[in-house]
């Protein structure tokens, strides 16, 4: 099979890169490589002005929800009580990404706690973003993160675009009981930054 | 879950409703489209063939059968250390009091559930209402059925044979707001909206498995809409109900799966939500129930043990063409299809199997999808031998049994087969035997008899015609690639009494190009009729009876493929039981040829242009369904129309689908023959051909038949029958009047 071509896409841009664009956007996704946090809180506020955060991607980047907030949106990370209301009506969320598997335009998504699983579940658009450096070629490499983690309790979820169904008469229906738009964010850093391609 | 009511009601019904075979035609469709796509990427992406990937992964499920024990308590123990609760059950009883009780002590009266087969298999929603609790089903499919009491006709689309008209006016019925039929996002929204409530209010969620990893004790769980998702998070209590075959030892193994699986099922190259969980999430309990419910027996059968590999993805279904008449509901029990032909027997009883068996058609399309290779043709016939060794309700019965018998003696059938010919003398037309229309068009015999008119019977069988000295010389083929040849005609038993035109026209095509033709008078059936009944013991010793009657050593020509593909691929695995047997019925293949194959590329390969007669009127070519599946051939008769005849030929679209005959089937279940040759038909229409032209008599006749029942112009003939004609000097060929 050959791969199409991205002819803005920097030096550094892997094979990898090119393929999980074409299947990211097969899946009804949409693709965009970016330089960092900060471009992926504009992104966002460019969207809504109401973001939910999955609390594990707030941990350990506690600068983005400053960046939101400076850009004037309300951040909304759920809290242990009853996290299922408290996201129940924020129209964007994001989560962080172990990587990507560029043969099926997925990113693996963990997510133990209830908390954090709420998040990807109940919003209209999720925006998930993933390092370029951890896009990986194929499936076998995402079960090779998996196995070292095996018989600890965990939840991990390949994503791939967003939900769907074709129950009746086998019409494809975007949006069933997850997120009806899927943003795939790349951070590539800021020598690579690219913005939206015109291929 | 209702009761399932018996299979000849269940039959009856799926014929009367239009919507059925209307939609599963269109779905069939649509689906062969994304499905073969899918694969051709797959195929490319990993420089391998679909049947080196599905050999792979069956032979990981087969490794894992080996070594079961292992397997699951692996499973068990890395389970149990993420914080898991696995319990083995062997009956669908145990299974269910065991949920009961969880959700009692809980304290719990509702249960969201994501989909799962097993639940299905065990009849755990009638079990649970009977206890007070509501299961609420979470997939839209499911939902759709669960809100109109019905059962899944589907393994993964559940709903498949409902129309968007009649899903619309259930949702306005139950919700009580307008549905336009068309507006299919506004049905899934109100889904989403009203599941939504009840998600959110459950404290027990249920989920089904795609399969178990042993290494991580993870759960593999994939969903494309995410009710799974929020099936097993939100909840306090998760249930996991599974069969102990799912196992599969490593992550990695499982990614193989997933590489499969979604292309199979939906054409996808991965479902959406591809989920690995490992124990319960904090706060949350996780019990998971593995199921043998027949499958340590089907395990220890050799010939159906490959059964176990199943990922219930439902391809079989999807190409299978008396699934695309009768859907779901009637093909099957819970688990539909071809794998539920097999399977039904060991999870819901031999009673249960035994009416939906003689749906099959033996095509074999579904073995040629499967993506974990179950022989699924070879093993519906053994479970076919079971239910009539059982004598269970739906088989063949003591009539079919009895005509089985008589049919053993040539002598008997000769005798009976020319009293009917004489009797039917006045009716014989074109071919055919013209009923009387107060017959065909009014009366309780229209739907069974009216759409195929029966062939007629000549009073002269073929053996006779092609007695040595009888036959004049046909004209010879400039070139002679079988001169001095001694070929050894086996007729088949039909064309032979029925059908003598077309072993007549093989046997003078052969002596065209030179071939010395003998016609054994010993020969009689390969035994395919009483195989594919179930009666193996009478096809055992139909086949003996053949390999004798041909046991000089000199190639064997039939102008009958499905002879071959008795002799060449059913008769080593009818006979497995002597190995010396197994090696004669070896040989005996290694030199038997079906007519095309002989002549296109065996011993009397003819060259090209050699039956060029300048004739260019444009044919159409119907695939003998088990020619395309079981033997693997393509567009041999094409090629060789096109090359050797000169003769254009129109693609039939779904050339190699089967066309209704299926040896008993059009007997015992002629509605359902109907409608699958009625699709055939349909094809037929579309490439505007005068003549369509196939290889296999039993497809003739049964073409024919439909051909002038429905009043169409088209001749059908066989290749030989065809091919006569343009032999150099030709006339009419026909022995009789």
């Amino acid at each position: 099979m050959t791969e199409p071509t991205v002819q803005d896409d920097p030096p550094t841009a892997t094979p990898g890169r090119a393929l999980l664009r074409t299947r990211v956007e097969a899946a009804a996704s949409t693709y965009h490589e970016l330089p960092g946090w900060e471009e992926v809180a504009a992104h966002a506020a460019a969207l809504a002005d109401r973001i939910a955060l999955a609390p594990s991607l707030h941990a350990a980047q506690p600068d983005l929800a400053t960046s939101l907030e400076a850009l004037g949106c309300t951040v909304v990370v759920p809290g242990t009580e009853d996290p299922g209301a408290d996201v129940a009506d924020v129209p964007v969320a994001i989560v962080g990404g172990v990587l990507a598997v560029a043969e099926t335009g997925s990113v693996l998504v963990t997510e133990h706690e209830l908390r954090d699983r709420v998040v990807t579940m109940l919003c209209k658009r999720l925006l998930q973003v993933v390092a370029a450096t951890d896009v990986v070629g194929r499936l076998e490499d995402a079960a090779e993160w998996l196995a070292p983690r095996g018989g600890q309790a965990g939840f991990a979820s390949l994503m791939t675009g967003p939900s769907r169904t074709a129950d009746i008469e086998r019409s494809l229906t975007i949006g069933v009981q997850g997120p009806d738009e899927v943003d795939v964010l790349v951070l590539v850093g800021t020598d690579a930054a690219t913005e939206e391609p015109t291929t | 879950m209702s009761e399932l009511r018996p299979f000849g009601e269940r039959y009856a019904t799926a014929l009367a409703d239009p919507d059925v075979r209307g939609g599963l035609t269109a779905f069939q469709r649509g689906w062969r489209v994304s499905r073969d796509a899918a694969i051709a990427d797959l195929e490319a992406q990993e420089g391998r063939s679909f049947d080196e990937l599905r050999a792979e992964l069956a032979a990981i499920k087969d490794g894992v059968l080996a070594n079961w024990e292992h397997h699951i308590d692996t499973f068990t123990a890395n389970a149990t250390a993420a914080g898991a609760e696995v319990v083995r059950v062997a009956t669908p009883g145990e299974a269910n009091a065991l949920v009961t009780e969880r959700m009692q002590a809980a304290g719990a009266d509702l249960i969201v559930k994501g989909k799962s087969m097993v639940s299905e298999e065990i009849g755990l929603n009638s079990h649970l209402e009977a206890a007070g609790i509501i299961p609420v089903e979470t997939d839209l499919g499911e939902w759709i059925l669960q809100l109109a009491e019905e059962t899944p006709s589907h393994l993964v689309m559940p709903a498949i044979h409902k129309r968007k008209e009649v899903i619309a006016e259930l949702f306005e019925r139950v919700l009580e707001r307008p549905f336009p039929a068309d507006d299919i996002d506004r049905m899934v929204k109100a889904a989403r909206t009203e599941l939504r409530e009840r998600f959110l209010a459950s404290s027990v969620g249920l989920s089904g498995a795609n399969a178990l990893i042993s290494e991580g004790g993870s759960i593999l769980l994939v969903c494309n809409e995410g009710n799974n998702r929020m099936s097993v998070a939100l909840p306090k209590l998760h249930v996991v109900t599974a069969g102990i075959e799912k196992l599969l030892p490593t992550y990695a193994d499982a990614m193989k799966q997933v590489r499969l699986l979604g292309r199979s099922a939906t054409g996808q190259p991965i479902t959406v939500y591809t989920n690995f969980l490992t124990g319960p999430r904090p706060g949350q309990e996780q019990l998971i129930i593995l199921l043998d419910n027949g499958r340590t027996a089907m395990a220890e059968d050799p010939d159906v043990a490959a059964a176990l590999r199943c990922i219930r993805c439902g391809a079989c279904a999807d190409v299978c063409p008396p699934y695309g008449v009768v859907g779901g509901h009637a093909f099957g029990h819970v688990y539909t299809g071809a794998i539920g032909l097999v399977n039904t027997s060991f999870h819901h009883g031999i009673e249960a199997a035994a009416g939906p068996q003689s749906l099959c058609v033996s095509c074999g399309a579904c073995a040629t999808v499967c993506p974990v290779d179950i022989p699924l043709p070879v093993q519906i016939l053994e479970v076919r031998a079971t239910v009539a060794r059982a004598g269970a309700a739906g088989s063949a019965g003591t009539v079919t049994r009895a005509a089985l018998s008589a049919f053993q003696h040539p002598a008997l059938v000769g005798l009976g087969l020319r009293a009917v010919g004489l009797l039917s003398t006045p009716l014989r037309r074109d071919g055919v035997t013209a009923l009387p229309a107060v017959l065909t068009t009014r009366g309780p015999l229209a739907t069974r008899i009216g759409w195929r008119s029966p062939p007629a019977v000549p009073l002269r069988p073929a053996r006779d015609t092609l007695r040595p000295g009888r036959l004049e010389e046909p004209p010879r083929l400039a070139d002679q690639p079988l001169a001095g040849r001694k070929v050894q005609l086996f007729l088949q038993c039909l064309s032979d009494r029925i059908a003598p035109d077309i072993p007549i026209a093989a046997a003078r095509l052969l002596r065209a190009a030179g071939a010395q033709v003998t016609v054994p008078r010993e020969q009689h059936c390969c035994g395919l009729p009483a195989y594919d009944s179930g009666e193996q013991d009478t096809a055992r010793d139909m086949v003996r009876q053949t390999m004798a009657a041909l046991a000089d050593g000199a190639d064997v020509v039939t102008p009958a493929s499905s002879c071959l593909a008795m002799l060449g691929h059913d008769a080593p695995h009818l006979l497995r039981g002597d190995l010396g047997e197994v090696e004669r019925a070896q040989e005996l293949a290694g030199r038997t040829y079906d007519l095309i194959s002989y002549l296109a590329t065996g011993p009397g390969r003819l060259p090209a242009g050699s039956l060029d007669d300048g004739d260019r009127t444009p044919v159409t070519v119907h695939r003998f369904c088990q020619a395309s599946n079981t033997l693997g051939r393509t567009d041999a008769i094409e090629a060789f129309l096109r090359d050797v005849a000169g003769v254009p030929v129109v693609p039939l679209p779904e050339a190699g689908e089967c066309c209704g005959f299926g040896g008993s089937t059009s007997v015992r279940n002629p509605e359902l023959s109907a409608g699958i040759l009625d699709r055939k038909l349909g094809c037929l229409d579309r490439t505007e051909a005068s003549v369509l032209i196939t290889d296999n008599p039993g497809c003739i006749l049964h073409l024919r038949g439909g051909v002038h029942a429905s009043g169409r112009e088209v001749e059908v003939l066989h290749l030989a029958e065809y091919l006569v004609r343009r032999l150099p000097g030709a006339t009419s060929m026909s022995q009789e009047d």
